[in-house]
């Protein structure tokens, strides 16, 4: 029972923190704004669309939308090699 | 009765995570996607990096509102213009001829009529250095330029030296050589007036090109 209660708990905070649900979707895009800061490759490009999307969609109330937006914002991110 | 709480919520909690927020293959964006596709096909990541990206942003946007069924109508049709539009932008542009990604070096500084840099210089060139162990993949060109006072021959031969001195940099501080090429281009690229003081200020660069 208690392994149970412990696993529960395990989902509810570590999932929430893995998928960064405790960060907003404007530090999130902020962030990728000051790492892309000098770099124009198509995927620097790319990410600072996606975040700009993100903010829209949040802006409209759509946050799954914001979220996923978002996420593909920091993965395009991460392909284009940080800051010059 | 607990575990079945505790797998219900992970199932929830499992789905909600992959909620059909896109639908790309929408018959919708057929267009769209044939455009991005063809602009990519043509090198427009590499040659028309921003267009593409809107591109490609614009297709994205347009998957997320066609999921949304008759919500937003114009907006979407708006996005899957702009998609198409900015594709067929950066294909062509990409057709025309692609020209490299450069990355500027501003604040490079030799001493008068020579290659010896100067220690004002090593801020710049640190980052240089940064930037090419992050992106460990890239090959470059050290490009340098003079603007147009004094011969051709004599300013190609400084650009040669300057853009030579800027690689050597590079290597002592740890960038593999077989990266790096160094080349002069003299007064022949100018990017400004060499009629104004400004514009030949400008016209005197070391610039990065990325070959690959």
């Amino acid at each position: 029972m208690r392994i149970l209660f412990m696993l529960t708990a395990l989902l509810a905070f570590a999932l929430p923190a893995q998928a960064k649900l405790f960060t907003s979707i404007e530090e999130r895009s902020d962030a990728i704004t000051a790492e892309l800061q000098g770099n124009n490759n198509y995927h620097a490009n790319l990410a600072r669309e996606l975040a700009s999307i993100a903010s829209e969609e949040k802006g409209q109330h759509d946050l799954g939308a914001a979220r996923v937006f978002i996420k593909m914002a920091e993965e395009e991110a991460a392909k284009a090699g940080g800051a010059k | 009765m607990i575990k079945h709480i505790v797998i219900a919520a992970a199932a929830a909690l499992s789905l909600s995570a992959c909620a059909p927020y896109m639908n790309l293959g929408s018959s919708e964006l057929d267009n769209a996607r044939k455009a991005v596709a063809d602009a990519k096909a043509a090198g427009a990541e590499k040659c028309a990096p921003k267009l593409q990206a809107e591109a490609v942003a614009s297709l994205y946007w347009a998957a997320h509102e066609v999921t949304e069924r008759g919500v937003h109508p114009d907006e979407n049709a708006e996005l899957i213009a702009t998609a198409i539009a900015k594709a067929n932008a950066a294909r062509a542009k990409a057709i025309k001829g692609c020209t490299p990604e450069i990355i500027k070096l501003e604040g490079v500084y030799f001493d008068n009529d020579s290659a010896k840099l100067r220690p004002a210089s090593v801020a710049t060139l640190d980052k240089a250095v940064a930037t090419l162990n992050r992106r460990a993949t890239i090959k470059v060109e050290v490009a340098a330029h003079t603007d147009s006072s004094g011969s051709d021959a004599y300013n190609l031969s400084l650009s040669e030296r300057r853009a030579a001195s800027v690689r050597d940099y590079l290597v002592a501080h740890g960038i593999d050589a077989a990266r790096l090429t160094s080349k002069g281009y003299g007064e022949t690229q100018p990017i400004a007036s060499n009629a104004t003081k400004e514009g030949r200020a400008k016209n005197r660069r070391v610039e990065l090109r990325v070959m690959n």
